[in-house]
């Protein structure tokens, strides 16, 4: 028998039963087919994998905003900053012996987590192999607005990173749609760019902006950062930047990577083909919350973040900024 | 020993006795402390004047009031603040400096203001003869906007710093209070620019409307505020409603009407009033509240009627004379504070010592009782004299002086025991609502902030909104920041902390990211 715990985790625990199985054994939820699990094709509204929702957030587009990250990646960085979002749970039960509460139960081939017993130690992450977490929940777009609505008052926003957001590009239409028949706030995704030309044009009527990771413009170093290519980055920024929908394109600077002169002028040079007026950021690396390598890499100086905004600058975009 | 034997009550000089004032025993301990004064090697002149003029006045005996109202102020649920024995002077005034600058003053020898030289000169010449501290400079774009254009704007730019330079060195005192908003003007722009680069202690405070306050001018003040904790962002619309148009902010967060003032500031202790309690919720708030407001009420009474009937004050002086302060827009101030302990307290005595204001549920309901019933029994008894606020003394959220020791200022939620920034701000706001005095909430963000003044104002419009009236908000130096699209985890956390054990680096944290005290915070906790 299982202890009676608060609907959450049952609900997780369905979750589990419902969807587990199709993921299991999968890489991540990238490469999987994207209808098989998380399209629907009745009127039912999507579910979502959420790991976690912020309720203030100051970096993650204009005036303070509500931040829902999502489980899965299509990118596998060397730098992510939230590794274990990476990958859906596959279940293998490797984090259960780990957990010192008690929080995960597994149990006919499946693992629960039991967030009230959960004390947040990360202990499971830590110990999870492939990437992933158990602290994820499944929940429906409406349930999702119903955890944001207490604190809609204080927001301009809500923003869906992740993860990828747009590997649950369904559950964040239906998510947005919600927001934008319940309240004023905006609507921001965060993604890599690496996105299917039809989930973008999907996404653009309940979306008010998207924000871009170009991780590199050299494709090698994109490759090298990303396990990826990107060029279909670059289409999605030309793509939302001829919709009026790009807020931003950001680049975190990465000693060694990406954080020469001729790499910002490159970047720059780029977007200054679509559009001048293109807002571009360069955020320093910072090593908390990265794993394996990138936790000995440097966070890029003062002098170097200049220097990429100024060399941007001189490429002739109007729109620089660094992060502090 | 007994507490109630005044004469080793430690909250007054060892020469005061409330009943008999200065009496020939205490001499030699008189003039021992006359003497300390004088040799003191760490005042100038002017504070030994006024510590001497203080001990003068203290040696007379204090407005009569009753035995059981002696014994509160023994017992330090009332206390007096050390204003003194005798009132002289109202404590706050806010005079209508206007009428000056289109008047002149027959007493000043000053002909009405034509340029931005002369307004600015005459407002500095008005604060040196103030009849009481000087804690109250105008509001300062209202009075000078008239004149911007009398000059160059490089000359408006280099005239109003000079003005605002030297209003602080002539009061270096953080209870100085300038006041701008809620309209953007000429004057509240530059001032702001002024005022982040001088950095001085003079407060200010923005009366922000967000339907009459431009974004822009906002924007500029949220700028500001993360570099030099100040402006301070009150909530215009919701001072309007309990005073009018014309209403002011001085001292810490002080309201007032505007040339009127404050007579007098009496602060009750909610936490020594738990004292006179027998320790239960029910005996607190419908009995020793009730008791000890009547006699609180009493006691500010006495020495509003020792101010106005005895001392001449309102018939002597060119202030009222000359109508830039009127008597009848004065009121007092009943100030509370240490709430929190009370709450505490309470709280453990029925069996719930887990539950605290600010984290418990239970805690923050009894937190809005307590608050609620003290100013209902304040409505019930009539000030002395006090038409400027309806004939009532005001509710006001005293923030403590430094004499204070284990008590938290006014109704706040102890420092360090704050919830998550929503949850504070709702707690706080019902007490907001209940308090139209002044009363003020510390808000504190990390770096990113200043990179998204924006999403600072969504909080400061969300606040004023559930009822919060004055903000003051400042900047924690974390170097530990939240970088776009990284979710912080709890874990995380844990280990920035140890790797600080072990680097034994206090840069790394700086004053933390979720470390309760940052070392900014002093600052505001001394001036506001
Ligand atoms: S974080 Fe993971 S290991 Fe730690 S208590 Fe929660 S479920 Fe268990
Ligand atoms: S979170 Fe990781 S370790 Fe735990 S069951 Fe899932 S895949 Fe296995």
């Amino acid at each position: 028998m299982l202890p009676d715990w608060p609907c959450v985790f049952r609900t997780s625990l369905s979750y589990n039963g419902a969807a587990g199985s199709a993921l299991k054994g999968m890489r991540s939820v990238g490469t999987r087919s994207r209808d098989e699990a998380l399209r629907n094709e009745s009127n039912e509204p999507a579910i979502g994998f959420v790991n976690k929702v912020l309720s203030q957030s100051f970096v993650d587009g204009p005036g303070n905003r509500a931040v829902v990250f999502l489980q899965g990646c299509n990118f596998n960085c060397l730098y992510c900053h939230n590794p274990y979002m990476i990958n859906l749970c596959n279940h293998c039960s490797q984090c259960v012996s780990h957990c010192p509460e008690g929080a995960l139960i597994f149990k006919d081939g499946l693992v629960a987590w039991n967030p009230e017993a959960c004390i947040e130690c990360d202990a499971c992450i830590q110990a999870c192999p492939h990437n992933s977490s158990p602290q994820v929940r499944r929940t429906n777009p409406h349930d999702l607005w119903l955890e944001i609505e207490p604190f809609a008052p204080f927001l301009s926003g809500v923003t869906v990173s992740g993860g990828e957001a747009m590997q649950q590009a369904q559950f964040v239409r239906d998510f947005f749609t919600e927001v934008k028949a319940q309240s004023n706030l905006n609507t921001l995704i965060q993604t890599n760019g690496d996105v299917p030309r039809e989930d973008l044009e999907e996404l653009l009527p309940v979306t008010d902006w998207f924000m871009v990771d170009l991780k590199a413009f050299d494709p090698a170093a994109h490759r090298e950062l990303t396990g990826s290519e990107n060029e279909r980055v670059m289409d999605t920024i030309r793509f939302l930047a001829r919709h009026k929908k790009l807020f931003q394109v950001r680049q975190v600077v990465v000693p060694g990577f990406n954080d020469s002169e001729a790499e910002a002028k490159q970047t720059a040079g780029f977007l200054m083909t679509i559009d001048p007026a293109i807002d571009l950021l360069f955020l320093r690396f910072r090593s908390h919350g990265t794993r394996g390598i990138a936790e000995a890499w440097e966070t890029p100086g003062n002098e170097v973040m200049a220097s990429m905004v100024a060399a941007a600058e001189e490429a002739g975009l109007d729109q620089v900024h660094r992060s502090i | 020993m007994d507490k109630h034997d005044s004469t080793i009550y430690s909250k007054f000089n060892p020469y005061e006795d409330l009943q008999q004032g200065l009496t020939s025993e205490k001499l030699d301990v008189y003039r021992k402390s006359v003497l300390d004064t004088l040799k003191s090697p760490g005042m100038i002149l002017r504070q030994k004047r006024d510590t001497l003029a203080l001990g003068a006045m203290c040696a007379l005996p204090y407005p009569q009031v009753s035995d059981r109202a002696r014994r509160l102020i023994e017992d330090e649920v009332i206390c007096l603040i050390s204003e003194g024995a005798a009132p002289y002077h109202p404590r706050y005034v806010a005079p209508d400096y206007q009428k000056l600058l289109s008047l002149g003053s027959e007493f000043l020898e000053l002909a009405p203001a034509t340029d931005l030289y002369e307004a600015t000169a005459h407002l500095l010449t008005a604060y040196y003869y103030l009849p009481s501290e000087p804690v109250f400079l105008g509001r300062i774009d209202h009075l000078l906007e008239p004149f911007i254009d009398t000059v160059d704007e490089d000359t408006a730019a280099h005239v109003l710093r000079s003005f605002w330079l030297m209003a602080d060195r002539l009061n270096p005192s953080a209870f100085s209070h300038a006041n701008i908003g809620p309209q953007e003007t000429k004057v509240g722009r530059l001032l702001l620019t002024i005022d982040r680069k001088l950095k001085t202690l003079t407060n200010l405070t923005l009366r922000y409307h967000p339907d009459i306050t431009s974004d822009s001018f906002a924007l500029q003040a949220v700028a500001n505020t993360l570099e030099v904790t100040k402006p301070y962002f009150l909530n215009h619309q919701a001072m309007t409603e309990a005073w009018g148009d014309n209403y002011v902010t001085a001292s810490c967060y002080n309201t007032m009407r505007l040339g009127g003032g404050i007579y007098t500031l009496v602060r009750y202790n909610f936490k020594e009033a738990l004292a006179q309690s027998d320790g239960t919720i029910s005996d607190y708030v419908d009995r020793v509240i009730p008791e000890t407001v009547e006699r609180l009420v009493e006691v500010v009474n006495s020495r509003i009627r020792y101010l106005v009937e005895e001392t001449g004050w309102f018939e002597t002086n060119f202030w009222v004379q000359e109508g830039f302060l009127v008597r009848d827009r004065f009121t007092a101030y009943a100030g509370v504070y240490g709430l929190a302990e009370a709450v505490n307290g309470l709280m453990a005595n029925a069996g719930r010592p887990d539950a605290r204001y600010g984290s418990d549920p239970v805690a923050n309901e009894l937190a809005e009782r307590i608050v609620v019933r003290f100013g209902e029994e304040l409505a019930k008894h009539p000030g002395a004299y006090c038409e400027g606020k309806n004939g009532q003394i005001t509710y006001h959220a005293q923030v403590g002086i430094s004499s204070d020791i284990d008590v938290t200022p006014g109704t706040r939620i102890p420092t360090g025991e704050e919830p998550d920034l929503y949850a504070h701000l709702a707690t706080e706001a019902l007490l907001h609502r209940a308090i139209d005095g002044g009363i003020s909430t510390i808000l504190e963000f990390d770096q990113t902030a200043k990179e998204n003044p924006e999403a600072v104002l969504d909080i400061i419009r969300a606040a004023h909104e559930m009822g919060i009236r004055t903000l003051s908000i400042g900047s924690a130096n974390s170097e530990f920041i939240r970088v776009s699209g990284w979710l912080i985890r709890r874990s995380d956390l844990d280990r920035a902390k140890d790797e600080k054990a072990l680097r034994h680096s206090s840069s790394y944290l700086a004053a933390g990211f979720f470390d309760t005290k940052p070392i900014h915070l002093h600052r505001i906790e001394r001036k506001v």
